[in-house]
């Protein structure tokens, strides 16, 4: 018995070891600097003058309405573009998962948004949603809608957003689908099928259900990218019209790379940091994906 | 009629899918002027041009191989230190294992505008800057959580017994995880693999800061075509497109685990 204790002890460790040294190595400084620089009014301006101010950044974010703008707009993005593409993922992945032709075909194309150097697309997007040269204007006219300014207009600007992330990165929900699809085991289905349950119910009753720790699991980490999005905000909308498509990251990088004041943006930055912490904390410990289901015991 | 309906779905989300890409192909093929003509033009006399600039332009090629290095060297060193981290914590409960678990993938909520300076600071003293181990290094820190947490939910769905049973004849855990483990998660390990493949062959703002002269990856490269005043549509488009079918290779070979009953199925 104490001999397996040793041994247990020894395997968690080397094999958590590389993993361990190399975050440690890469994050513990990066945190601590963007940290204390939070409490600071540290601006690459006048570096020699740096003093201590404590909350202030702090305290005047809050009493920002901007700040409290980006908030929404970052919230309001993230949870309407996650929930398009998670729904979407779950349906395709599955219906390419009953499909028997063509699959390699599908899967490819399917895998093409993500393969896509993400400064062709994103540029590609632009050009496309351009009021009066754009591909997208010319369809609406050819269906008889009125021609929209997609990133130009209040109404349009949130929403040309969600869709392009919506193209990017479906895939990479769908992807993991696939890998969860292909590894359950096959038992449950089938019994369903020889019961009789129709195509819908094997999908709400079995597919999503043991499918679930994937989609969980891919849910999490879209939703932590996209409260963080920052290419495509930045090359098609910029924030605009205004600051209505302005998200909390840009809204840092305004500060922190055009206006060099890194203290204040290392407050958004810790801010952005500790609502993740806080919505993932009760993500994770809801749906109990903490702790392991199973453990090798002896 | 019910695979009817699905194969409309499934080709309609393929097509919404290409449609993009479509255009950027189609914007390849077009002369400057064909390419910004009011309305779009979908007839057009095309041209070779475009891709001949990029096959005979050294830099491109340059982009090409740096990248090729960064994201393999980051699937292969952040598949080896990611997956045992991920068995470790889907198999056993010690004291702070799901605080160690909440760490690891805390590490990709830091937004990257704080962390690019004191990266920047620290692989300057290294001596790693503009370097391919360094930006290999970055880009395995940065996968690094969504590869634990990814493997880690494929092999809890490994039913437990087989791990078990292996331990009970007599394998130690370390031959446990590499002669049982590792093979039945192989659909996951090519998903993760070819996630983190096109994250790392696409990452953008670290390869900018912790590269750039030496190492330049191709969205940096690409994004040399994006100037002030004028975005050079020809060259961004026609390598945009060359440079997806090395990736499209990749995902291939990747891809074949993903194909149901491989693994699981012939195990039973």
């Amino acid at each position: 018995m104490n001999h397996f204790k040793k041994e247990r002890n020894k395997f968690i460790i080397l094999m958590l070891m590389p993993a361990t040294i190399l975050l440690v190595g890469l994050t513990l400084f990066p945190f601590i600097v963007s940290f204390i620089l939070s409490f600071t009014d540290y601006s690459l301006l006048r570096p020699g003058q740096t003093k201590f101010i404590f909350l202030d950044n702090y305290i005047e974010l809050m009493k920002t309405d901007e700040f409290w703008i980006a908030l929404r707009v970052t919230v309001v993005f993230t949870v309407l573009a996650v929930f398009v593409q998670v729904v979407l993922g779950v349906v395709i992945a599955t219906l390419l998962h009953n499909e028997n032709t063509n699959i390699s075909f599908l899967r490819t194309m399917y895998l093409l948004p993500l393969a896509i150097t993400p400064i062709a697309a994103t540029f590609t997007f632009r050009l496309m949603f351009n009021p009066s040269l754009g591909v997208l204007n010319y369809f609406m006219k050819l269906l008889g809608f009125e021609p929209q300014a997609w990133l130009a207009s209040p109404s349009t600007a949130l929403f040309s957003l969600i869709l392009v992330d919506t193209w990017q990165w479906t895939p990479f929900i769908l992807l993991i689908c696939l890998g969860g699809l292909a590894s359950l085991p096959n038992e449950p289905f089938e019994a369903a099928k020889v019961d009789g349950a129709s195509s819908w119910q094997i999908f709400i009753k079995i597919t999503v259900p043991m499918l679930y720790p994937f989609i969980g699991l891919a849910l999490l980490f879209r939703s932590i990218d996209a409260f963080k999005t920052f290419d495509i905000i930045y090359v098609l909308t910029s924030g605009g019209p205004g600051i209505l498509t302005r998200t909390l990251n840009l809204y840092a990088f305004k500060h922190g790379i055009e206006f060099l004041s890194m203290g204040y943006a290392g407050s958004i930055a810790i801010v952005m940091l500790i609502i993740t912490i806080v919505v993932a904390q009760i993500f994770l410990r809801k749906n109990k994906l903490l702790t392991p289901k199973e453990t090798l015991k002896q | 009629m019910k695979t009817f309906l699905r194969r409309i779905v499934l080709y309609i989300f393929a097509l919404w899918s290409f449609f993009p890409l479509y255009w950027l192909l189609n914007t390849s093929l077009k002369t400057s002027k064909d390419a910004l003509a009011r309305p779009p033009t979908f007839i057009f006399k095309p041209i070779l041009k475009n891709y001949i600039d990029v096959i005979k332009n050294n830099e491109v090629w340059g982009y090409f191989l740096d990248s090729l290095i960064v994201a393999l060297g980051t699937t292969f060193f952040g598949l080896l230190i990611g997956i045992p981290a991920a068995y470790v914590l889907a198999r056993f409960k010690f004291k702070g294992s799901a605080d160690f678990g909440f760490w690891i993938l805390s590490t990709r909520m830091t937004p990257p505008i704080a962390m690019l300076i004191p990266f920047f600071i620290m692989y300057l003293k290294l001596g790693i800057l503009d370097t391919h181990i360094g930006l290999i290094i970055a880009h395995v820190g940065l996968n690094l959580s969504i590869i634990v947490w990814l493997m880690r939910g494929f092999y809890e769905e490994i039913p437990i017994e087989i791990e078990e049973a292996s331990y009970v004849d007599g394998s130690s855990f370390f031959q446990t995880f590499y002669k049982i483990a590792v093979p039945l998660s192989l659909p996951g390990i090519s998903a993760v693999g070819i996630i983190t493949f096109l994250f790392s062959w696409n990452e953008f703002l670290f390869a900018l800061v912790l590269g750039d002269s030496v190492v330049r990856t191709s969205p940096v490269g690409l994004y040399g075509f994006v100037g002030y005043q004028k975005i050079y549509w020809g060259q961004l488009s026609a390598s945009a497109s060359l440079l997806l079918i090395p990736v499209l290779f990749f995902v291939f070979l990747f891809q074949k685990p993903l194909i149901k009953g491989l693994t699981l199925g012939s195990f039973k």
